[in-house]
């Protein structure tokens, strides 16, 4: 019997299931394997019986809240998949002013009509069995996600930076550059794709387990950046983190 | 064996001609104003008078990710070795290089002869080149590696306007013969190359205070010092200076599958004692949990552990390491100066 | 240029076994008994290792529960607690795996004939030493006193216990059992491995210590067997590590300057205390 896979999207962009409905190639092999009851993206069908469900987005709503908490009940296995459902992501940026003053920017002199509530990771709100971290996530971790859940095998982020992988990219160092990056502290697995195609890192994947916080903000004020910089450059993704507060 | 003179010009021309019969370069280009060993399609790109490499060319004899088996596992679980070896030619690779591909040389040819390295290396030529512009990190002269007599097919120093060849093996001597106007090398232009030889010893910035030989006792010393916890204090755990060094070759080993979920590959990738689950073990151990016991047996490898074992130092004073470190703590030798100057 | 498969040696390529019975033998403990496909023997000494594949899967380091003296299969008494053990323990009777090994140096039982052998086990540290423990079980004569120090976190969490019944009462054995947390059921004595030292009377100039467990236990039997006046070259532990490649190349496995699986698992405590191997205990 193949697994019934679900794709769940709540406040998020929607490119990590884009990024699926772009594999190409391995999305036929993959559709063998599982099948797929519910993709609002792909689809038009829709079922409630599922083992797997996908989750996109960061929870930003009390309906979201409630809507997660359901297809946790159903689901066997729960994935967060993209920066804004592992980490809550850019969404959180609006933590740092009141839910009023965000309403009133986003609607205006509608804003009464509208509720919301501090952004959220998903794991703030349900029990996350896996996560695929990155803006958008990436397609090989994936994969190998769906090959390990297949195969009883559990799937392991790296636990550790970027660096690992820009320097076996044989990258130029982004510091050596005159800039600054958030790779020293960021979890790989992205294949340091940013660094190598000419920016730095951005830590859209979350931090390693145990970060050195202290000495990356050390080196990114001795190149330049001020506490307030540091502050804003850890916010843009990892808002939700006590590094970011 | 006689040494041989060919003019810069001439080299270009050798090296075109090595290409265009189908001979594999990997030698060094420019990149983004560092330089890289990466595969050569015109003479043109090659650059020998660089000081370092980002990577290091023991890259291509210890590949990031190599595969050791493939499997099916459709039926009945079958396995056979993936053992792959390509012949290539690693042109420019400097002395320190060189003994580090020896130190790899014994590593994986001690006890267990680890046919998927050594065929690899035996597939190898090496053309080395006497580095002359040493990196402001490298410490060579300290490990006994500026300069070497041996490890490579070829060695070239670059004396002006044209290169001083060293012979050092019946391969190197077989490829020269494709080599157009190589000269008998006359007394002044060995002198020459002894002179800008000794032009480069005086450019290193970095030295050893310990005589190399003395430094496993130094370090048997300095287990308890204070020093670990203190230089280990602001190690990011980011591994650059194991992933850029040229004598490290530890690795992991996994197995990957297909999406048919029948074939696969069980594979090797480049690990490194500085990450932080390099000793962990099944369920929640991990026997060098703490920054500082892996900054520590870092060290401990470079300076003393692989020299017991494998009779050779277990760092060649690149530089490589201390260069990519954002923390500013990687370079051994800062290291065992510090620690030599505790011990007094 | 890529050599043809056969014309060379690959330190990496496991032999093929399948497996010929399988025991449960505690809660996430099972008992796999092996035979290799072309017949061989694996060819071991007590206290090696091998590395077992599941393709797909991985490949793990596992100590050897059987004695050499049984012949033709081996044993591997296995706890679930990785994917590879797990996926081990779904398999069953039939199946094949992938043997590599045996790897290290195993328990010096030359050094031991006519000695008293006193073994200390702690949890599944009786896995490996149950290859001792039988071989000597199986070579009696050959030794002197055998002595059993086996402790267990609970009574419900005791490994091996039919093969605990069985050297109960053998003749020329003598098996001490303590549980950190007993139950309604256990009678015998409760407490750490360690507070059985005490129960025991040995002759130190005579006797081999033998010790695996978890690595918290070891500095406590060392302590007890150094009371009892057992000299430090006499006191030998298995030292567990994350043995990769088993074949002194891929540097998990590193204690120090030595590789466990090259130069151990099995050490001294003299050997630890004289090569300063800090990182071992």
């Amino acid at each position: 019997m193949k697994p019934k896979v679900g794709f769940f999207d709540f406040t998020s962009c929607e490119g990590c299931q884009l990024e699926v409905l772009n594999f190409e190639g391995e999305l036929v092999e993959l559709l063998k394997l599982v099948d797929i009851v519910n993709f609002r993206e792909a689809m038009t069908e829709k079922s409630d019986n599922y083992d797997i469900a996908f989750i996109e987005g960061a929870i930003t709503t009390e309906a979201g809240i409630n809507r997660l908490k359901k297809i946790r009940e159903r689901a066997a296995v729960l994935i967060a998949m993209g920066t804004c459902a592992c980490l809550g992501g850019i969404n959180c940026l609006k933590n740092f002013r009141t839910m009023e003053e965000n309403l009133k920017i986003v609607y205006g002199d509608a804003a009464h009509y509208y509720n919301t509530i501090p952004a959220r990771p998903v794991d703030a709100v349900v029990a996350v069995d896996y996560y695929l971290p990155g803006c958008p996530m990436d397609k090989d971790e994936f994969i190998a996600l769906v090959k390990a859940l297949l195969l009883n095998k559990k799937a392991r982020l790296p636990n550790y930076p970027v660096c690992v992988e820009c320097k076996l990219a044989g990258n130029v160092c982004v510091f050596e550059k005159g800039e600054t990056c958030l790779g020293p502290v960021t979890r790989a697995g992205c294949k340091a794709i940013c660094v190598t195609n000419g920016r730095h890192c951005w830590g859209c994947r979350g931090l390693v387990d145990d970060p050195n916080i202290d000495s990356e903000k050390e080196i990114l004020q001795k190149h330049g950046l001020t506490t307030a910089d540091i502050l804003e450059r850890f916010r843009h993704f990892n808002g939700y983190l006590e590094v970011s507060k | 064996m006689t040494e041989k003179v060919l003019s810069k010009q001439n080299l270009n021309i050798f090296i075109n001609t090595l290409l265009s019969r189908g001979e594999e370069i990997v030698g060094v280009k420019k990149k983004e104003g560092k330089y890289a060993f990466g595969k050569i399609a015109d003479a043109e790109e090659v650059c020998l008078d660089y000081d370092i490499t980002l990577l290091p060319p023991s890259m291509y004899l210890l590949p990031q990710r190599e595969a050791l088996l493939k499997f099916n596992i459709a039926e009945r679980p079958v396995a056979f070795p993936v053992i792959e070896a390509n012949p290539f030619i690693l042109f420019g690779v400097h002395p320190y290089d060189i003994k580090a591909i020896e130190l790899l040389d014994t590593a994986f040819s001690t006890d267990n002869l680890d046919t998927n390295y050594l065929n690899r290396r035996e597939a190898a030529t090496i053309v080395g080149v006497d580095c002359l512009n040493p990196n402001p990190n490298a410490f060579c002269p300290s490990m006994d590696t500026a300069f070497t007599d041996k490890g490579y097919d070829l060695l070239l120093t670059d004396i002006g306007d044209s290169y001083v060849i060293a012979i050092g093996s019946e391969k190197g001597q077989e490829l020269l013969k494709g080599c157009p106007d190589t000269q008998e090398a006359t007394q002044v232009e060995l002198k020459r190359k002894e002179e800008e030889r000794q032009k480069a010893l005086g450019k290193y910035k970095v030295a050893l205070d310990t005589p190399l030989e003395k430094l496993p006792q130094l370090l048997d010393k300095s287990w308890n010092s204070p020093l670990w916890d203190e230089r280990s204090e602001s190690c990011l755990s980011c591994g650059s200076c194991v992933m850029v060094c040229p004598t490290c070759f530890c690795f992991d080993v996994q197995d990957d599958i297909e999406l048919n979920l029948v074939e696969g590959e069980r594979y090797r990738q480049k690990d490194a004692c500085m990450l932080v689950d390099f000793a962990a073990v099944a369920g929640e151990g991990n026997f060098r949990k703490d920054k500082v016991s892996r900054y520590r047996h870092r060290m401990y490898r470079k300076g003393k552990y692989i020299m017991e074992r494998f009779g050779r130092p277990g760092c060649v004073g690149c530089g490589r390491c201390a260069s990519a470190c954002l923390a500013e703590i990687a370079s051994p030798a800062e290291t065992f100066n510090l620690m030599k100057g505790e011990s007094k | 240029m890529t050599k043809h498969p056969s014309e060379e040696k690959s330190l990496y390529l496991p032999r093929v076994a399948e497996i010929t019975s399988v025991e449960t033998i505690a809660q996430k403990e099972k008992l796999f008994e092996f035979n290799f496909q072309d017949g061989k023997e694996l060819g071991h000494k007590p206290g090696q290792f091998v590395e077992i594949s599941i393709f797909g899967i991985g490949e793990m380091p596992i100590s050897i529960s059987s004695s050499p003296t049984k012949k033709g299969a081996f044993e591997l008494a296995v706890r679930a607690v990785g994917d590879v053990t797990n996926a081990l323990h779904r398999l069953s009777k039939g199946a094949t795996v992938g043997i590599r090994g045996p790897f290290g140096n195993g328990f010096p039982v030359d050094e031991f004939t006519g000695k008293d052998v006193l073994v200390i086990a702690g949890g599944i540290g009786l896995f490996p030493l149950r290859s001792l423990i039988n071989y000597v079980v199986d070579n009696r004569k050959n030794f002197g006193r055998l002595i059993i120090l086996s402790g267990s976190k609970t009574a419900n969490e005791r490994m091996l216990v039919n093969e605990l019944e069985r050297w109960q009462v053998m003749e020329g054995v003598e098996l001490l059992e303590t549980v950190d947390i007993g139950n309604e059921k256990w009678g015998g004595t409760i407490g750490p491995v360690t507070t059985l030292f005490s129960q025991i009377d040995i002759i130190p100039q005579n006797t081999f210590a033998v010790t695996v467990g978890p690595p918290v236990m070891y500095k406590f039997v060392i302590g007890e067997c150094q009371k009892k006046g057992i000299p430090d070259e006499r006191i030998l532990m298995s030292l567990e590590r994350r043995m990769k490649c088993g074949v002194g190349k891929c540097g998990h496995c590193q204690i120090n300057g030595v590789y466990v699986c090259q130069e151990g698992p099995v050490f001294s405590y003299a050997r630890i205390k004289k090569d300063k191997l800090t990182e071992a205990i």
